[in-house]
């Protein structure tokens, strides 16, 4: 928070940040308790912790609370809970006196709200027990629906800034399956590996110790049956993923490791069960157990952020119809066309619709970008996703649900899906590795044919020499590289605030050849610095402008109001006497013994003793008492680092601007993209296009974005990152999530991906000169088990060493 | 020599009972989420006295 320009005189004793959210405090504080907070919502939250003696909330992380200045205002954004219909699709369990609702918890972030939320049975009566996981930001409520509602509890939860985030599709259910599935497999292949190579040094050393016959033969047999569970449980994925290649009549890297894994199986059962040798189950358990090791790498995705998150999970649950009797709550897919739907301040419209209200705001910016809301009319079409700002509105539904605007923009982004899937984003790695599994699986097949060749007329000779060239020509090395190295490199970001959909996403980066940004909210900082053009006002002048612009709806004068909270100018509400606003003009009001009169130019003018006033067009004027005051206006600034950042970028590649906007803030950028490489109020659709021109014209485009509206963008470029100041907020289609504070590191996270990919390229030449020594082995009938069992591991370790060290050292140097 | 296949039997039963613990850790949902009860290790028990709840924050 950028502290007032505006002083007061502060006693040194009151403390520089809020005690409860630990924001810095203004001049203005509020005292409650001896304790000063920023603002009364933070001490409204700080007294109903102390009433129900929940204060030890403060002892795990000093000042936990989540700031209350940005909270939402109206109030019964919750009433579509009572709605049986929408509360069966929230709930994940439901009986007479036994409810359970999972929710997604944004603002979730630290040991005390584990500590608070852990203890919420106190603050809601009938609430029975709650989890929480903080990782993924997730709560688990259990309640007595019979003492409390679903209602009730999210209130509840929102007056202690613990706002829970309604979907309209039922809450996304804890994914635990495929990793519990993945550790009990890693359990299994651990457990087998460990015991069959114990076993196996009998075999080993059977020649210089004394042991039995009949004993060997036993170890031989107990290995087979530890053996039985990893083929068919632990090494099922492999199987899967090489079935579907071969059913597509492709090869991918899966067949070759399938195959190596399943020769080596058979080959050892035969052996065994023919009494020829010991055959090579410890290699085949350590093989298996090392590719799950490679996979739970592969798997480390990053839980916190959901990535899945769709323009409809920010869509309402239900939305408010007039009717002749009054309101009622439907949910969005029962919008029959012609209901009349009352939108209030903050809500966003569900679908298209003519407004039946005289006048109104609507910010589009999740639509088109831009970021100062419309003024519609009465008869104007809105469009669905546009936020109502200020004064309810009502509007007639003239689309259903489905068929609006913004549907309609996704359903067309996401046709370009039909060639790329957007889950395959890793697509060039996917192809690099199914490029390397068939090159190697036809060399692997000649090879072994060759080498059987050779022996004939030998048929156990040539079956030997064959299966054991496939055995050694399995590429788990190969396999293990990449997901290793991006794997671990992906983790690594992650402590930097960058964080990658999947491991391939690495590699598309590192192909990046432009960046495309988009301005709204990218590359300035979060809310524009209000500023005050003007002689100095008092503060009791201050008082009466931000309680009187506070009672106004017009985005401005909100603005202004929230500014002077936000700045800690305004110290309370003032009290309004009279007050008169002209929509869409201005605002005239009585307080604290001043006339404060608030509006464009010619409402000023009109209403100020001096006639020749020179206002700047399009700026709030302000009067006090008949006089001209000053003028309020809205600047944006860089983030830091930005103009580091651009200039380094724009050194190696070309880098473009792309904003949904007016072009107010063309001066900003000028200096730092050049006049040529800046387009100012696209619509979504031109983004789109712009990104798909430069695709087709065979450049690997970057989209950095932060809104909705750039989500065909995202979706259309090669990679893309989202940029965004709290994890919690909606998040477009990316590949990648930075924190703000990181963006600038962003040019390091290009070089980074680069480096990544030699490191995989250095690991690939390592398991490649393995699997050479390997195969010439097998070549001359000299593949024992115990060179199998040592070659193998060794050469899976030395990739492990590789790659994570190689992740480690890069990121410190790099990024 | 019978002893030594007793013995390694036996150990190898010790293993797979842990192994059981193990699969059974996860099925029920032991490693779903692994950082929430490290926190949850650092909160003292509840003090009855409520004052001293208040005199947080020295």
């Amino acid at each position: 928070m950028q502290p007032s320009s505006i002083t007061s005189d502060l006693a040194p004793s009151v403390p520089a940040v809020c005690e409860h959210c630990g924001d810095a405090i203004g001049p203005a504080p509020v005292f409650d308790d001896g304790r000063a907070f920023c603002c009364s919502g933070c001490k409204t939250v700080y007294e109903i912790l102390s009433q129900h003696d929940l204060c030890e909330y403060y002892r795990y992380d000093k000042n936990a609370g989540v700031t209350m200045k940005r909270r939402s205002e109206h109030q019964d954004e919750y009433a579509v809970l009572d709605d049986p219909a929408v509360s069966k699709k929230v709930l994940t369990f439901a009986s007479a006196h036994f409810d359970r609702v999972v929710w997604t918890v944004p603002s979730i972030h630290c040991a005390s709200c584990v500590w608070l939320l852990e203890r919420f049975d106190r603050l809601e009566p009938g609430v029975l027990a709650s989890t929480v996981d903080i990782l993924r930001k997730r709560v688990t409520i259990d309640f007595d629906p019979r003492r409390t509602s679903l209602r009730e509890i999210a209130e509840c939860m929102a007056s202690i800034g613990y706002a829970p985030l309604l979907r309209l599709e039922g809450e996304v259910r804890p994914e635990y399956r495929s990793s519990r599935n993945l550790y009990a497999r890693i359990g299994i292949a651990g457990f087998a590996a460990g015991n069959t190579m114990m076993m196996y040094l009998a075999q080993y050393f059977a020649g210089s110790g004394g042991v039995e016959r009949p004993l060997l033969i036993a170890f031989r047999f107990l290995s087979v049956v530890l053996s039985i569970p990893v083929f068919f449980y632990c090494a099922f994925p492999w199987f899967q993923g090489a079935r579907a290649a071969l059913r597509g009549k492709k090869i991918n890297l899966d067949v070759p490791v399938a195959l190596g894994i399943a020769v080596l199986f058979a080959r050892s059962v035969v052996d065994i069960a023919t009494g020829h040798g010991e055959g090579f189950l410890d290699s085949f358990n350590g093989l298996v157990f090392f590719l799950l090791i490679g996979r739970l790498f592969q798997q480390k995705a990053f839980d916190a952020l959901s990535f899945d998150r769709t323009y409809r999970s920010f869509f309402p649950l239900s939305v408010r119809l007039r009717t002749a009797e009054g309101f009622t709550t439907v949910p969005i897919e029962r919008i029959e066309i012609g209901s009349l739907l009352s939108v209030r301040n903050g809500e966003v419209i569900p679908c298209d619709s003519v407004l039946e209200s005289e006048s109104g705001y609507i910010d589009y910016s999740f639509v088109t970008g831009e970021s100062v809301p419309v003024e519609c009319t009465k008869g104007e079409t809105v469009y669905a996703g546009g936020r109502v700002i200020g004064r309810a509105l009502d509007a007639i539904a003239v689309r259903a649900v489905s068929h609006s605007a913004l549907a309609a923009m996704w359903d067309r982004s996401s046709h370009a899906d039909e060639v790329r899937s957007p889950d395959d984003r890793g697509h060039r790695y996917l192809k690099l590795q199914d490029a390397f599994g068939q090159w190697f699986t036809v060399v692997a097949m000649a090879v072994a044919c060759a080498g059987a060749a050779l022996w004939l007329p030998d048929w156990a000779t040539a079956f030997n020499i064959f299966t054991a060239v496939l055995i050694v020509a399995c590429p788990c090395a190969l396999t293990l590289a990449a997901p290793i190295t991006l794997g671990s490199a992906m983790g690594r970001l992650g402590t930097l605030g960058i964080y990658l959909k999947n491991t391939g996403v690495l590699l598309e980066l590192e192909a990046i050849d432009e960046v495309v940004f988009d301005k709204t909210g990218t590359l300035t900082a979060p809310e524009p610095q209000l500023e005050f053009v003007g002689p100095r006002l008092a503060a009791d002048a201050w008082d009466a402008i931000s309680s009187i612009a506070s009672h106004s709806t017009h985005p401005v004068s909100r603005t202004i109001a929230m500014g002077a909270i936000r700045d800690g100018i305004r110290t309370g509400d003032g009290e309004v006497s009279f007050l008169e606003e002209e929509i869409g003009k201005g605002i005239v009001g009585t307080s604290r013994g001043h006339r404060v009169a608030i509006g464009s130019q010619d409402f000023i003018r009109s209403r100020c003793r001096t006639i020749d006033l020179d206002i700047p067009a399009g700026s709030t004027a302000v009067a006090i008492d008949g006089e001209f005051a000053g003028v309020f206006r809205l600047t944006t600034t860089l983030r830091p680092g930005i103009r580091a950042l651009i200039e380094s970028l724009r050194k190696k590649i070309p880098v473009q601007l792309l904003s949904g906007d007016s072009d107010r803030d063309r001066a900003l950028f000028v200096p730092l993209f050049g006049d040529e490489n800046m387009a100012f109020e696209c619509r979504p659709e031109e983004k789109l296009e712009r990104v798909r021109h430069e695709q087709q014209r065979g450049r690997s485009v970057l989209m950095v974005g932060d809104g909705l509206n750039d989500a065909g963008a995202m979706k259309e470029a090669a990679a893309a990152i989202a940029v965004t100041d709290d994890t919690g907020t909606l998040v477009p289609a990316c590949d990648v999530i930075m924190r703000a504070p990181s963006l600038p590191r962003l040019a390091g996270l290009l070089t980074y991906a680069r480096t990544m990919k030699h490191v995989i390229e250095v690991n690939f030449i390592f398991s490649i000169l393995y699997n050479a020594v390997g195969i010439s082995l097998a070549m001359a009938g000299k593949l024992s088990p115990m060179a199998a069992a040592i070659l193998m591991p060794v050469s899976s370790l030395t990739v492990l060493a590789i790659s994570v060290t190689g992740a480690r050292t890069f990121l410190r140097t790099v990024v | 020599m019978n002893i030594v296949l007793l013995l390694i039997l036996s150990s190898v039963i010790a293993a797979a009972a842990f192994l059981i613990a193990f699969l059974w850790a996860t099925a029920t949902g032991q490693y779903d989420d692994v950082h929430t009860p490290a926190l949850r290790v650092l909160f003292e028990d509840e003090q009855p006295d409520t004052q001293s709840n208040l005199n947080h924050g020295t």
